[in-house]
């Protein structure tokens, strides 16, 4: 029965931000250490409750948080790559050019293109749904009505 | 005016699309790319067929500070309303989702709590 008591969930909330952390990335089997679930387990229940195993948890996090500094066009690629925890740059853009379908140089380069407001974060990062309304067909919702008319 | 539109935060849209349809079992009523993103809305067989929930991606930092407080907090980002607690908790079980609150007594209603694996701790409700 995947029952998850409190403490379960507070120690995998735990493990989770570990995985956030890229400053001094620890292994998986190390962070399951630390929260004091086998690694096996560990790896299930994060799955799970997350949605992703651990490891690749921690590559979307990274891969976020990199096109989140490249559309503010304050890091270069390289910056980027080294702030986000990777040792190198060309496993980096292959990872980001798979994840996200273009290379790095490129997101960096369209991203800031558009219009930047000091103070707040990249327009491209803030596609509240309201404002993805703006993006659908005129007839998306005129359809949408008479389906159910 | 009408409320016609709720939304949800995820993480990540597409593994949003499949956990809302195929293990809790809504419809797909909209799925139109716009700009990064897709404008998705889904909608329940045996609910109103007129009211939409939109998965909308949680890019904004702002938005994942909070969504990651409410579920290290335990707090439910929203409630579904179930006709029949035991069957659905089965269900969903058996598609292998995890209950932090299992169905329990509140007083007017019996509520359960599930993790939706897109960073949303998800109320069940069935009123007595």
């Amino acid at each position: 029965m995947p029952r998850l008591d409190p403490d379960l969930l507070r120690r995998l909330c735990a493990a989770r931000d570990l995985l956030e952390q890229w400053d001094e990335p620890l292994p998986v089997e190390e962070i399951a250490r630390r929260v004091v679930i086998s690694p096996f387990h560990f790896i299930r229940r994060f799955d799970q409750v997350f949605g992703s195993t651990p490891n690749r948890y921690r590559v979307q996090h990274r891969i976020r948080r990199a096109k989140e500094l490249l559309a503010s066009g304050d890091l270069s690629v390289t910056q980027t790559c080294f702030a986000v925890g990777f040792e190198s740059l060309g496993s980096f853009s292959a990872l980001f050019k798979r994840c996200v379908g273009t290379t790095p140089s490129q997101y960096r380069r369209e991203r800031r293109l558009l219009v930047q407001v000091p103070g707040l974060p990249p327009t491209t990062l803030i596609p509240g749904c309201l404002t993805l309304m703006a993006c659908l067909p005129r007839d998306a919702f005129r359809s949408s009505g008479e389906a159910h008319a | 005016m009408k409320i016609k539109l709720q939304s949800i935060m995820v993480d990540d849209q597409e593994k949003a699309l499949r956990f809302y349809t195929e293990v809790l079992g809504f419809q797909t009523k909209h799925d139109i790319p716009a700009g990064d993103y897709r404008w998705i809305t889904v909608v329940a067989p045996d609910g109103h067929p007129d009211v939409e929930l939109a998965l909308e991606p949680n890019v904004n930092p702002a938005g994942r500070t909070f969504q990651k407080a409410m579920f290290d907090q335990e707090i439910p980002y929203t409630a579904f309303e179930v006709d029949d607690m035991a069957a659905e908790v089965a269900r969903l079980t058996a598609h292998d989702v995890v209950f932090t609150t299992q169905p329990t007594d509140a007083g007017p209603v019996t509520i359960a709590v599930f993790a939706d694996t897109c960073g949303n701790l998800i109320q069940l409700y069935q009123p007595k």
